[in-house]
């Protein structure tokens, strides 16, 4: 979708008299667009300034408690140790997700298994659910959340890879056997490729649900990490704390969306757009 | 490597022994583990029962479905509200796509129940308000792809019909946008079963939510089980009955 609208402006530029209408237009959205951050800021700020503190504090408060954050060690410690969590839930999923895709795909008698109660069921599975049963199995600790985590992914990332395997191209199939009889080699070079965009896709929504649970999953089954802070938080009524962690996970997912996934994301769309 | 496939008879076998197979294990894994560990399948199964005769139980499933389906649909109406805000106002595309989205998109889902908590106390408002926040970005997605892929010709078409603005809505936007308003409501009520249970947790004193963390603080793990397999089944079987008939109801208008 944003693809068209980019390629209506740059198409719009050709044309002499229009560019500099659309240029403006495009610059006063983005321009609205700041208004908005500013004036949501500032609702804010008055707002904080009417109800106790404990409900609303102001983003100044959040600002210095989340300088603090990056200066305390131990603090930053425990922002790395839920990426340590995220990243190897994320691979584990990957990694077990694209395994049930790939056998629905290669072995085709286990498709209904797969494809009708396996993943439908998972994908069914409240979160919660895989929480507290691996509470109760593994009890507080890191192999709790990151299972919890993982069990969620999984359909995700099946769901996703299998849609590619769906889609996959049976003209490149048929031209890849009259080169090779080897499966490996086809697999490496015309499969894997082809579902590259697939995979990305899996890793992206992976990445941002990881995030939203990840913290719930240390709030509760966790003895360290952005939730488990959360929780102390909490009890404590400290709600610039909770404030500043909202903040931060903020500022790291919108810095990864547009430092890493749009621009990859940008490069995988033009290499594969079949236009 | 074509996507050869087996005779549906082997696949079914297939399905059949994989799921005794996982139930079996499931047995056998269970056998002489203490039923706070791991509960068997039959101890499961007769509480999953008590769902369907425990007037109690029935209440809380019951509210759940109540709370999660209040809150789909405002959740809808509000995505609805603000994409056709950018449809009459092309200039807040950015506003509302970059700034509101991205912030309920990246928006950690306790962060609401906890906000939510501490603003509303425990109450209905609450859970809804924290459903609303969770799967508001996903309604948001889908509405905003509905109401752009509109071919603007069609939008012609009406205005040259009538100059109602609510009939060209009704008559015209709403039946084009159908398709992905549904997925997206679809998404958003999966999502809803899935992660804004969370809500319940700590917003709640009563719905399933309420009934699992109610479970695990007495270490009842036949009890977590239930309400997992409860909201499983609640899902597919609402799925099935109304969602899935309205998707297909209408892709094929179009």
């Amino acid at each position: 979708m944003a693809k068209s609208g980019v390629g209506r402006l740059s198409g719009a530029r050709t044309t002499p008299s229009v560019p500099r209408l659309i240029g403006a237009r495009h610059l006063s959205g983005t321009r609205i667009a700041h208004l908005f951050t500013l004036l949501a800021l500032l609702v804010w700020w008055l707002y904080s300034q009417v109800v106790p503190a404990y409900q609303m504090p102001g983003p100044g408060a959040v600002f210095l408690r989340m300088i603090d954050f990056v200066t305390t060690p131990f603090l930053l410690g425990q922002l790395w140790i839920s990426i340590y969590h995220i990243s190897v839930a994320i691979a584990l999923a990957f990694v077990v997700g694209s395994a049930l895709a790939f056998t629905a795909r290669f072995a085709p008698v286990t498709r209904m298994l797969i494809d009708t109660v396996l993943t439908p069921v998972l994908n069914a599975f409240a979160g919660i659910g895989w929480l507290f049963l691996a509470l109760l199995w593994f009890g507080l600790n890191h192999t709790t959340v990151v299972f919890a985590v993982t069990m969620i992914l999984i359909p995700l990332t099946t769901i996703n890879v299998r849609a590619g395997l769906q889609e996959l191209d049976e003209d490149m199939m048929e031209m890849g056997l009259s080169f090779t009889r080897s499966y490996l080699s086809r697999f490496i070079k015309i499969v894997l490729p082809l579902l590259l965009p697939y995979f990305f896709a899996a890793l992206r929504i992976s990445f941002g649900v990881s995030w939203k649970v990840v913290l719930t999953a240390e709030l509760f089954g966790g003895n360290a990490g952005l939730g488990y802070l959360l929780n102390v938080a909490r009890q404590e009524f400290d709600t610039e704390t909770i404030f500043a962690i909202i903040a931060f996970i903020l500022v790291f997912v919108v810095i990864c969306e547009q430092l890493l996934f749009r621009p990859v994301q940008r490069r995988l769309d033009r290499r594969y757009s079949r236009a | 490597m074509h996507s050869n496939t087996a005779p549906l008879g082997a696949q079914l076998a297939v399905t059949v022994i994989g799921i005794a197979a996982l139930i079996g294990g499931w047995a056998w894994a269970a056998q002489g583990q203490p039923d706070y560990v791991l509960p068997g399948p039959v101890a499961v199964l007769q509480a999953v029962a008590r769902f369907a005769y425990e007037p109690q139980l029935i209440a809380q499933a019951g509210i759940s479905l109540l709370r999660v389906v209040l809150s789909v649909a405002a959740a809808m109406v509000l995505a609805l509200v603000l994409a056709g805000l950018v449809r009459r106002f092309r200039i807040l595309d950015e506003t509302v796509e970059r700034r509101i989205l991205t912030f309920f998109n990246a928006f950690p889902s306790v962060g609401w129940a906890i906000l939510g908590v501490i603003w509303f106390q425990i109450s209905n408002t609450t859970v809804i308000f924290v459903q609303v926040a969770i799967i508001l970005p996903f309604c948001l997605i889908n509405a905003l792809a509905g109401f752009r892929q509109i071919d603007p010709e069609m939008d012609e078409l009406g205005h040259s019909l009538t100059r109602s603005v609510w009939r060209r809505f009704r008559l015209l936007s709403l039946p084009l946008v159908a398709p992905f308003l549904l997925s997206g409501l679809r998404v958003a009520y999966g999502i809803c079963w899935k992660i804004a249970l969370v809500a319940e947790l700590f917003g709640a004193s009563s719905g399933l939510g309420f009934q699992l963390a109610r479970a695990q603080s007495v270490s009842d793990a036949t009890m977590v089980f239930a309400c997992c397999i409860v909201i499983v089944l609640i899902f597919l079987v609402t799925d099935l009955l109304f969602l899935k008939p309205l998707v297909r109801r209408f892709s094929v208008n179009q």
